[in-house]
C-alpha cells in the first residue's frame, strides 16, 4: 500500500486535464433530445409519481429520479460528474449551495418560460442558471407543551441553547450536508455579528453548542422526525424524541396543524436574525437534455403545480400573489419572521467554504 | 524393447547414476535395493512422472527421454492403488480404455462380476488387481509396478504375485517391479538387479 | 498442473481487478488531499465528523468478542461434550445466523427492539448494548464452529488421564491443564475474526445506533463528498487516514488468524471416533435459550412484515395486512421496486459465480503448482490473494467508485456489471481458501495415475480433478452466491453512484423513506424476508455439502 501510494495523485491529474481540455463551451453545444429527463434531487415530496406522469403525459418525456439523501448529496453528484455528467436536471439546492454549483460551472442556461415568480423569490439570485420553485423561512421550532415556560423557558437569545437546561436537547442538520441545516449556520454568522456581545462570534457559540451535547445529524428528516418531541415524529417507527427545539421551517408548525385537524404543540421561534429565508431552485445540468430540463421547470412553474408548493411539498410557492392555505391552521401557525438574517448572496458566494471550515473546526474544539 | 542408458539422478544425494537397463519383450526385471536407495524414483523417471539429469530411454527405437508420461505408453501399479472413489469398478475400468472388453479383463484378475461395485468397499488385494486390469487395458508396452504388494497381508500376496506374473507372461507384457522385498523379486521375476 | 500462460493471465487479471480499482481510489483521494500521512491520521481527531470514532470502533469491537466468547464457549461445551437429539438441526440452526445478511440482521434486531417488539428504541442507551448483542448473535457462530469439533472428537483417554493425576484432579485443573490449552487456539481465532467482523460492521452500525459511526460506517458516510478538488479536502484525509488505520489494524488480525490456523492444524489432538457421550437434560437450559436466541430475529422479521401500525395524534391502530408487501413490490418514479432488486441481485451473483470460481480456481491452482518449487513465492502469492480481506468491504466499495465510476463515469455510471466487480473482490479470496486446501489433500497419484493411463491434460482435467473436488466446487459456489446476494457494505457505496440496485441496498432505501407512511416498515421487511429466506436456502444446500470433520474456516 506505500508502494501504490509513491504514484499518489498522477492518473487523477491526468485525467482532470484531460476533462478540462474536453470542457464543452455551451454555446457550442448541440444538445441532445433523447426523450428522457433525469432529474437528481433529494427526498422533494412535491415530486410525487402522479405529478411526475401528469408531465410525461403532457410532454412526452420518460422522466427517472435519482434520489439522493440531501442538498450537499446533490451538490457532490454535480461536482463529481462534472463534464461528464448524468443527469439532466438538479432540483433542491438552495441559495447556500448554489453558489459553489455555479462557479463550478456545472449548471447551464436553460430556456424555460415562464413568469409571476414573486421579487421575493428572486433575491438571492435572478440569473438564467437556476429557477427558484419554492421558498421559505429557516426558524427554530420548539415544543410549548415542554417549553412552556414552567418546565422549560422559552429561550430569548441563542445564547439560553447553551446553557444546562438545554444539554443534549437541541437537534440541527449538518450545514455540511442539509440546506436548512447550512441555512441556519449562516444565519448564527449574522446573529452574532450583531449580537450585544463583542467578544465572542458565531463560532464560540457552536463551540459551547458542542459540548452542550447538541445533537447533529445528517440531514432535517433525522433531526425534526426521529428527535424531535414537538412534530409527527412521535407517530413514527425509530422516535427518540430527545430534543425540544430543532432547526425547521417557520411555517412548520402549520404543516403540523393542518395534518392534524387544525392542532398543533408545535411553535416557531421568532429571534431576530435567527432566521433564514431559503429559497429552493431547479437548475439544467451542463451538457444535459437542455430541452427536457427547460419543460420540466416550466410544469414546474406553471400555474397548477406552482400554486400547490404548500399543500404538496410544505412549502411556499414562489409565483406572485399566492399564500399559504387557511385551512386546518396551516397560516395561522405558520409566521414570518421579523427579521431574517442579512447575508447577501455575495457573502455567501466568497466565504461558504470557509465558513463550513470554521464550523468544522468550532465543534472539535469542544 | 526398452533401453535405458546411463541414466542419472539426484536429490540433494545422488539416487543414481550411470543406470542401464534393456528389457526384451516378455521380459521380467525386478530391482531391490533398501528403502530411500531412489528405486521408486527410478521407475517414476522412466514412466516419465519425474525428469532425468541424463541420461536416454528408448522404447522400441523411440527415444521418449524428453516426452510426457501420457505419451509414452508405460504403465505404473502405484503402491497403495490408486482407485477414484467418485466412479465404480467399471468407470475405473473405463479409465484406461473407453470402450475394451471389461467383463474379460476383470476376469483375468479374478474380479468377474464386480463391474458396479464401489471402489471404497474393495480389500487391499482387490484393489491392485483392479489397478492392474485398468493398467492393462491401456496396452502398454511396458509395465511398471511400486512394490504394490507391500501393503496386501502376506499370505494373499504370495497368490498375487503369481496371479500377477502369469497374466502378464501371458499377455508377454515386459515388467520391471521394484521392491525391498527380496523373495517377492525372486519368485516374481526373470532377473533381479540390486540398486545398493 | 496449470499451464504457465493460465497461471500468468490468472494472477494479471485478478491484479487488474483487486489492485487497480484501489490504487486509482487512492490516486484520487491523494490528488486531492495532498501525500501526508501524519496529516490524513491526525484529520481523524480534526474532523467534528469522524471525532471520537476510531475509540468506538474499538470498544464496540472488544465488547463484541467479550460477550461472543461468554456465550459461545458454554454453547459449544454443550454441543461438543454431551450427545443431544438432532445434533446437526441444532448446530445448523445455532450457525444459521452467521450466513444471515448484514442488512437481514439489522432489521431483525431493530424490529426487536422497536413497537412490534420490546418497544425500548426510544432509549438511546439500548443501542450501544443491542449493537453488542446483534454482533454476538452473528458471531456466536463462529466459536461454535472452531470450537466444537475439537471437543466432540477428543480422544477420552486424553481427560480420562488427567482425573487421575494430582495435577487433574479437581474441575478447576482440568480446565486449566487441558481445556485451556486445548481451545486455546480455536478460541483464539474465533476472537480474531469476530474482532474483524465487529471492527468493519456496517449495517448493524448504520441501522441500530443513530448518531454513532465506525470507521466502516463512517467511510461509508463521507464517501459521496470524496474526490472532488478543492471541495471538502478535509473528508478525503480522513477516508485515507481510516482506511490506512483500518487496512493496518485488519493486516494484523489476519496475520494473527493465519498463524493461529496454523498452530490449531499442528496441535488438533488424536481425534477420536469411539468417543461416547452422555445425554444432558441440564444442558437445555444453555442450549434452547440460545436456540431461541439465534432464531428470533428472523421470526420477527417475518412476522412485523405483514403488521402495519398506524399512528396518529387520535391514537394507534394495528392490523394484519399484505399491503406491506405490496408496497415494496411496486416501483415508483423514486423507488424501484423489489423485484427489479431481486433481478438485479440474482444476475449480480450468478455473473460473479461465473467469473470468482474460475478466477479463485486458477489462483489456487498456481499457488498450488508453486508451492512444489519455489514455496517462497507460493506463500507471497497466497498472501497477495488475501488482500481483499483486509480493505473492508466499504473500501472496496469506495475503491470501485472513486477509482472506476468517477474516472470514466459515462460508462460506469450506467453499466449494469459495475456491482460485480466489488462482489468478485469480495468472494475471489474465499474461493481461494476453500479450493486451495482442498487441492491441497488432493493425492497428487490420482493425476500421476491418469497420466500413466494416458490420459490428456485436458482429460485428467475434467475426468479426475474436478468431479473430486466436486463438494469443494459446490461449497464455493453456493458460498459466491451467498456473498453477493448477502453484500451490503460495497454496494451501497456503489449504488449510491449508479443506476443499479440490490436487493439488500433496497431494504435500506426503503427502510430510510422519511416522512409519516405506516407501510415502509412492513415493506422493508417484506423484502428482508426474501432475502432471508434465499440466504436459508443457500445455507442449506452448503449443509448438505460439508464435509464431516472441519476444522477449517467454515
Amino acid at each position: 500500500m506505500i508502494s501504490l501510494m509513491m504514484l499518489s495523485g498522477c492518473i487523477s491529474k491526468t485525467i482532470d486535464e484531460k476533462i478540462k481540455d474536453e470542457e464543452k463551451n455551451p454555446e457550442e453545444y448541440v444538445w441532445e433530445d433523447d426523450g428522457e429527463l433525469v432529474i437528481v434531487t433529494y427526498d422533494v415530496t412535491g415530486l410525487t409519481d402522479s405529478m411526475i406522469n401528469e408531465f410525461e403525459n403532457q410532454t412526452g418525456y420518460d422522466v427517472s429520479l435519482t434520489k439522493l439523501e440531501d442538498a450537499g448529496s446533490i451538490l457532490n453528484h454535480l461536482l463529481i460528474y462534472k463534464g461528464v455528467q448524468v443527469s439532466d436536471l438538479a432540483i433542491g439546492l438552495d441559495n447556500t449551495y448554489l453558489q459553489t454549483a455555479i462557479d463550478n460551472g456545472v449548471l447551464w442556461e436553460h430556456f424555460a418560460n415562464f413568469s409571476n415568480i414573486s421579487e421575493e423569490a428572486l433575491i438571492p439570485y435572478e440569473g438564467p442558471l437556476a429557477v427558484p420553485f419554492d421558498q421559505g423561512h429557516i426558524c427554530l421550532n420548539y415544543d410549548t407543551e415542554i417549553v412552556d415556560g414552567v418546565n422549560m423557558t422559552v429561550p430569548t437569545s441563542l445564547w439560553n441553547l447553551t446553557e444546562d437546561e438545554w444539554k443534549g436537547k437541541v437537534a440541527i442538520p449538518s450545514p455540511e450536508t442539509s440546506s436548512p441545516g447550512r441555512a441556519f449556520m449562516t444565519a448564527t454568522v449574522d446573529y452574532f455579528d450583531n449580537d450585544p456581545d463583542n467578544q465572542t462570534d458565531w463560532t464560540d457559540w457552536w463551540t459551547d453548542m458542542s459540548d452542550n451535547d447538541v445533537i447533529i445529524t445528517t440531514g432535517w428528516s433525522e433531526a425534526y422526525e426521529t428527535h424531535y418531541t414537538g412534530g409527527y415524529g412521535e407517530y413514527m417507527p425509530g422516535y427518540v424524541g430527545d430534543a425540544h427545539i430543532v432547526v425547521s421551517y417557520c411555517h412548520s408548525p402549520g404543516v403540523e396543524s393542518w395534518y392534524n385537524g387544525n392542532w398543533t404543540k408545535s411553535a416557531a421561534l421568532d429571534l431576530p436574525r435567527a432566521s433564514f429565508h431559503q429559497v429552493e431552485y431547479a437548475a439544467a445540468v451542463e451538457g444535459g437534455n437542455l430541452g427536457a430540463a427547460s419543460a420540466f421547470i416550466e410544469y414546474l412553474l406553471s400555474q397548477e403545480v406552482n400554486v400547490n408548493m404548500p399543500t404538496e411539498n410544505f412549502m411556499y410557492s414562489v409565483l406572485e400573489g399566492t399564500d399559504l392555505p387557511e385551512d386546518g391552521g396551516y397560516r395561522y401557525h405558520s409566521i414570518i419572521p421579523t427579521q431574517a438574517a442579512e447575508i447577501n448572496s455575495t457573502q455567501i458566494a466568497s466565504s461558504m467554504e470557509n465558513w463550513l471550515q470554521d464550523w468544522n473546526e468550532a465543534m472539535v474544539a469542544a | 524393447m526398452l533401453i535405458c542408458t546411463k541414466l542419472e539422478k539426484s536429490f540433494d544425494k545422488e539416487l543414481f547414476s550411470n543406470f542401464s537397463l534393456s528389457l526384451n519383450p516378455g521380459e521380467i526385471v525386478a530391482i531391490t535395493g533398501p528403502s530411500g536407495c531412489g528405486k521408486t524414483t527410478l521407475l517414476r523417471c522412466i514412466c516419465g512422472l519425474e525428469t532425468l539429469d541424463s541420461g536416454q530411454i528408448l522404447l522400441d527405437d523411440i527415444d521418449i527421454t524428453s516426452k510426457p508420461a501420457e505419451e509414452r505408453g508405460i504403465g505404473l501399479i502405484f503402491q497403495k492403488p490408486v482407485l477414484y472413489p467418485h466412479l465404480n469398478v467399471e468407470k475405473n475400468l473405463k479409465l484406461g480404455s473407453k470402450d475394451g472388453d471389461f467383463a474379460a479383463a476383470l476376469e483375468e484378475v479374478n474380479l468377474s462380476g464386480f463391474e458396479t461395485r464401489d471402489v471404497a468397499t474393495l480389500s487391499g488385494g482387490e484393489g491392485q488387481r483392479l489397478a492392474l486390469a485398468r493398467a492393462l487395458l491401456a496396452k502398454p508396452s511396458v509395465l511398471l509396478l511400486d512394490e504394490p504388494f507391500s501393503s496386501i497381508d502376506a499370505d494373499l500376496s504370495e497368490k498375487l504375485v503369481r496371479d500377477v506374473r502369469s497374466i502378464l507372461k501371458e499377455r508377454n507384457c515386459p515388467a520391471i517391479l521394484v521392491t525391498h522385498n527380496i523373495t517377492i523379486a525372486d519368485s516374481f521375476a526373470d532377473s533381479v538387479i540390486s540398486l545398493a | 498442473m496449470i499451464n504457465k500462460y493460465v497461471a500468468r493471465s490468472s494472477v494479471i487479471i485478478y491484479s487488474l481487478l483487486i489492485i487497480v480499482p484501489l490504487w486509482l481510489a487512492l490516486d484520487r483521494l491523494i490528488w486531492v488531499a495532498g501525500y501526508d500521512v501524519i496529516g490524513w491520521i491526525e484529520s481523524l481527531e480534526r474532523n467534528y465528523i469522524s471525532q471520537g470514532v476510531l475509540e468506538f470502533t474499538l470498544i464496540q469491537a472488544t465488547l463484541s468478542v467479550v460477550l461472543t466468547l461468554a456465550l459461545g464457549i458454554p454453547i459449544a461445551w454443550q454441543l461438543g461434550r454431551y450427545k443431544w437429539p438432532f445434533q446437526s438441526l441444532i448446530k445448523s440452526l445455532l450457525t444459521m445466523p452467521f450466513v444471515m445478511p448484514s442488512i437481514v440482521a439489522a432489521m431483525g434486531f431493530m424490529t426487536l427492539i422497536g413497537e412490534n417488539g420490546l418497544d425500548i428504541r426510544s432509549e438511546r442507551d439500548t443501542w450501544f448494548a443491542t449493537l453488542i448483542i446483534a454482533h454476538a448473535w452473528f458471531n456466536l457462530s463462529l466459536v461454535i464452529r472452531f470450537c466444537e469439533p475439537v471437543l466432540s472428537t477428543l480422544d477420552p483417554s486424553m481427560e480420562e488421564q488427567l482425573r487421575l493425576l494430582p495435577s487433574g484432579r479437581t474441575k478447576l485443573g482440568r480446565i486449566r491443564h487441558l481445556w485451556v490449552p486445548l481451545l486455546m487456539p480455536s478460541i483464539a481465532a474465533a476472537a480474531c475474526m469476530t474482532f474483524v467482523f465487529s471492527f468493519t460492521s456496517f449495517a448493524l452500525v448504520e441501522l441500530i445506533t443513530l448518531g454513532e459511526d465506525t470507521l466502516e460506517s463512517m467511510m461509508a458516510n463521507v464517501g459521496s463528498s470524496a474526490g472532488i478538488k478543492g471541495v471538502m479536502v478535509s473528508k478525503n484525509e480522513v477516508i485515507l487516514g481510516a482506511s490506512l488505520i483500518q487496512f493496518s489494524i485488519l493486516l494484523v488480525s489476519l496475520w494473527l488468524m493465519s498463524w493461529l490456523q496454523q498452530r490449531r492444524q499442528n496441535l488438533l489432538p488424536v481425534a477420536s471416533e469411539n468417543v461416547v457421550k452422555r445425554n444432558n437434560i441440564t444442558g437445555w437450559l444453555i442450549v434452547l435459550p440460545a436456540l431461541i436466541f439465534a432464531i428470533l430475529p428472523l421470526i420477527a422479521i417475518m412476522i412485523s412484515s405483514f403488521r402495519i401500525r398506524e399512528t396518529n395524534s387520535t391514537g394507534s391502530t394495528q392490523y394484519w395486512s399484505t399491503e406491506g408487501w405490496e408496497y415494496a413490490f411496486t416501483a415508483t418514479k423514486s423507488l424501484p421496486s423489489a423485484w427489479d432488486a431481486l433481478q438485479n441481485s440474482l444476475g449480480y451473483a450468478i455473473i460473479t459465480l461465473a467469473i470468482a470460481l474460475p478466477l479463485g480456481w486458477m489462483l489456487a491452482q498456481t499457488i498450488r503448482d508453486l508451492e512444489q518449487v519455489k514455496p517462497r513465492i507460493a506463500r507471497i502469492l497466497d498472501v497477495f490473494t488475501m488482500l481483499p480481506f483486509a480493505v473492508s468491504s466499504v473500501m472496496i466499495g469506495l475503491g470501485v467508485m472513486l477509482g472506476m465510476i468517477k474516472i470514466n463515469p459515462q460508462f460506469f455510471y450506467s453499466f449494469w456489471l459495475t456491482p460485480v466487480i466489488a462482489h468478485v473482490m469480495i468472494t475471489t479470496p474465499f474461493v481461494v481458501r476453500i479450493i486451495l486446501p482442498a487441492l491441497r489433500s488432493l493425492d497428487p497419484s490420482y493425476d500421476e495415475c491418469g497420466q500413466t493411463l494416458g490420459m490428456s491434460k485436458f482429460k485428467r482435467f475434467f475426468l479426475i480433478k474436478i468431479p473430486m473436488l466436486r463438494g469443494s466446487i459446490i461449497i464455493s459456489s453456493i458460498f459466491i452466491l451467498a456473498m453477493s446476494m448477502g453484500e451490503f457494505g460495497a454496494s451501497w457505496v456503489v449504488t449510491r453512484n449508479s443506476d443499479w440496485t440490490t436487493l439488500p441496498v433496497i431494504i435500506d432505501s426503503i427502510r430510510a423513506i422519511p416522512y409519516n407512511n405506516p407501510l415502509i416498515v412492513p415493506a422493508a421487511n417484506a423484502v428482508s424476508t426474501v432475502l432471508m429466506m434465499i440466504a436459508l436456502l443457500l445455507f442449506i444446500s452448503t449443509e448438505k455439502f460439508r464435509p464431516k470433520r472441519d476444522g477449517g474456516m467454515f
